[in-house]
């Protein structure tokens, strides 16, 4: 006999009041674990297709025009092709792709045409830097949405939506957007000239509906040479991980190149930071409902114990049972119903969300394991908070409430 | 001596006036004594006996058991102190009726720092003591009266008391088992030595104490 056992044995004793005084936190329980089953699944779904969309931070020369992103680097100022490698090495999280650009405007022919020169990832891969880094590989590519595989198949299926990565592009090679081949009348294998330097169009991008669709791409190096900008870019594109951007990335990288302006797509960031300061809410007025409701359940459930008990209480204090002792049973009660409404709120909920996911979010929801942890913090958290009145007024019973008379 | 009571009041505050449970009481208990008070209902005999334990605070006087101040001691302290010295004997059983008899008489025990093994011989023994081995697994309602109460004074002695307060332990009792459960404390008190202090209204109970105190209106007679 001890004290675990005493308080086991009266749980026994009392196993319906137990279910009633659970009820409202196993519920509140399983209402945040729900919603965060179906939120962390739909947040990764929001950041794949906001991935899909390609880069989503520009960094510009202090005197750039940032009126239009997506033509900001045409004809823009310049700045050092060494600030990739100042990205690069100050490890920032969230930085999941760069891209150097020098944009001009040139005349081929009779057309006038964007010429952006880039630089392919296997040239940015190879420099030392992403190899110090650690940032080689899958790592490259990683974005704040769970995998590559996944961005595909999650985002859009249309592959001509998809803004790829250019892999390696020769010194002589060009890629033409849709509308400039069709402007130029050009199709892979032709020869293009181009500020006097003749190109093999490696390919013709497929349509996209953007800027790029007006652009020819040419290696960075090669444009630098053509206009005679040596070691300058006008840009560097950044793919950043839209949870990183709403969580301060462009501050940092402010940080980083405090000499440049650094900008991103408004709608993306404030789609992902709307997205996740909704479902925060959602959460947090459930985790506020249930510290109210579940705390003056459990403290309900623990004061009906305490006065159905109050004969008991008293002789356990005539037979030498301290105040403190008699606290710390009305607590191990409320612990172990914290675990026990932590633990089913838990099931239940997940289960709920793998139900609802689907219908909700049209997304399959899997159980999170991390959240077993949560749901037994606040479980346990509220059961204490709502038992700690009705322990103190426990200790305080009179042990005399048991004899004859007074 | 074990036990001294010394110009022992108290008093409680009622809105027609002031209640004197207790005016003046003083006498000495010896180790060994079977004594019992007795008295009229609402004569203070009850109170006295909370009073000894601890349970209730006095207005005035002094509490001696085995050189402990009862009067100004710490909840903690007096906790401490009954848990060790003071065994009690209720009219009402005070068993818990989740427990089993032995469970119920390993109790006190669920505080103190013996072995699972330990406590659960000690409890057999006295269990054996009081002839109810058969019955150690029984819950309370399926135990008579007569049976409850041995499990009661079975409890009592699981901490090797110095003291037994005894309230009306045959209040409950027909003729028959309230001799019985006399005959048994009469037994503890003079095989164990073990002090017993019985609160009674029946002066056949009454007999069995070697030293009788009598109140009347909270005063001694």
């Amino acid at each position: 006999m001890n004290i675990r056992k005493l308080v086991w044995l009266e749980f026994k004793q009392h196993k319906s009041q137990l279910i009633s005084g659970l009820l409202a936190i196993v519920l509140g329980i399983a209402v945040i674990v729900g919603i965060r089953s179906i939120s962390v699944v739909s947040e990764k779904a929001v950041a794949v297709n906001l991935d899909n969309l390609g880069a989503n931070i520009l960094v510009l020369p202090q005197a750039s025009n940032v009126d239009n992103y997506y033509s900001a680097d045409i004809d823009a100022p310049t700045i050092p092709e060494e600030y990739v490698d100042r990205i690069v090495a100050s490890n920032l999280q969230g930085v999941d792709n760069l891209s150097p650009k020098l944009t001009r405007r040139t005349k081929i022919g009779n057309e006038t045409i964007v010429l952006t020169g880039i630089l392919p990832k296997n040239e940015i891969t190879s420099k030392p830097m992403w190899q110090q880094s650690g940032l080689l590989g899958n790592n490259l590519m990683a974005s704040c949405a769970p995998t590559n595989t996944a961005n595909q198949s999650s985002g859009y299926t249309d592959e001509k939506l998809q803004r790829k990565v250019i892999d390696s592009l020769g010194g002589d090679e060009c890629l033409v957007g849709y509308a400039a081949a069709s402007k130029l009348k050009v199709g892979e294998g032709n020869n293009l000239e181009i500020l006097g330097k003749k190109f093999k169009v490696a390919r013709v991008l497929n349509e996209t509906g953007t800027v790029d669709d007006d652009r020819i791409f040419i290696h960075l190096h090669k444009a630098q040479a053509l206009f005679k900008i040596p070691a300058q870019v006008s840009a560097i594109e950044i793919m950043g991980c839209c949870n990183a951007i709403s969580e301060g990335l462009l501050g940092k990288l402010r940080n980083v190149l405090p000499d440049t302006k650094i900008t991103t797509i408004g709608q993306i960031v404030s789609t992902q930071i709307e997205t996740n300061k909704m479902m925060n809410k959602v959460s947090l007025i459930f985790l506020i409902i249930i510290i109210f409701v579940g705390g003056i359940s459990i403290g309900n459930f623990m004061w009906a114990n305490i006065n159905e008990r109050r004969k008991e209480i008293g002789m356990l204090r005539m037979i030498g049972f301290n105040k403190t002792v008699i606290y710390r049973m009305m607590l191990s009660k409320a612990l172990v119903l914290g675990i026990i409404g932590g633990i089913v709120g838990y099931i239940l909920g997940t289960l709920a969300g793998m139900w609802l996911g689907p219908e909700l979010a049209g997304l399959p929801v899997k159980p999170i394991a991390s959240l077993i942890g949560i749901s037994l913090a606040i479980s346990i958290g509220v059961c204490l908070l709502g038992a700690l009145i009705p322990s103190y007024l426990a200790g305080k019973i009179e042990p005399f409430k048991n004899m004859q008379e007074v | 001596m074990i036990l001294k009571t010394t110009d022992l009041c108290k008093k409680y505050e009622h809105k027609d006036g002031t209640v004197k449970a207790l005016e003046n009481v003083s006498f000495e208990v010896n180790e060994g004594d079977f004594v019992t008070i007795t008295g009229a209902s609402g004569s203070g005999k009850t109170t006295l006996l909370l009073a000894i334990a601890g349970l209730i605070k006095s207005s005035s006087g002094q509490i001696q058991i085995n050189g402990f101040s009862v009067n100004g001691a710490s909840d903690r302290k007096l906790s401490d102190f009954r848990k060790k010295h003071i065994g009690f004997v209720m009219q009402s059983f005070a068993l818990l009726p989740y427990l089993t008899a032995i469970e119920n008489v390993m109790l006190p025990l669920a505080i103190s720092k013996l072995k699972k093994g330990q406590k659960y011989q000690k409890a057999l023994e006295l269990l054996k003591m009081v002839d109810l081995e058969n019955r150690k697994n029984h819950l309370p309602q399926e135990l008579s009266a007569g049976q409850q109460q041995r499990v009661a004074i079975a409890r009592a002695l699981v901490n090797s008391p110095t003291l037994i307060l005894a309230d009306e332990p045959t209040g409950n009792l027909d003729p028959t088992l309230s001799s019985d459960i006399l005959k048994l404390l009469k037994k503890i008190n003079l095989e164990e030595k073990i002090t017993i202090l019985m609160v009674t209204h029946s002066p056949l109970a009454a007999e069995f104490g070697n030293k009788k105190i009598n109140l009347e209106n909270g005063s001694l007679n």
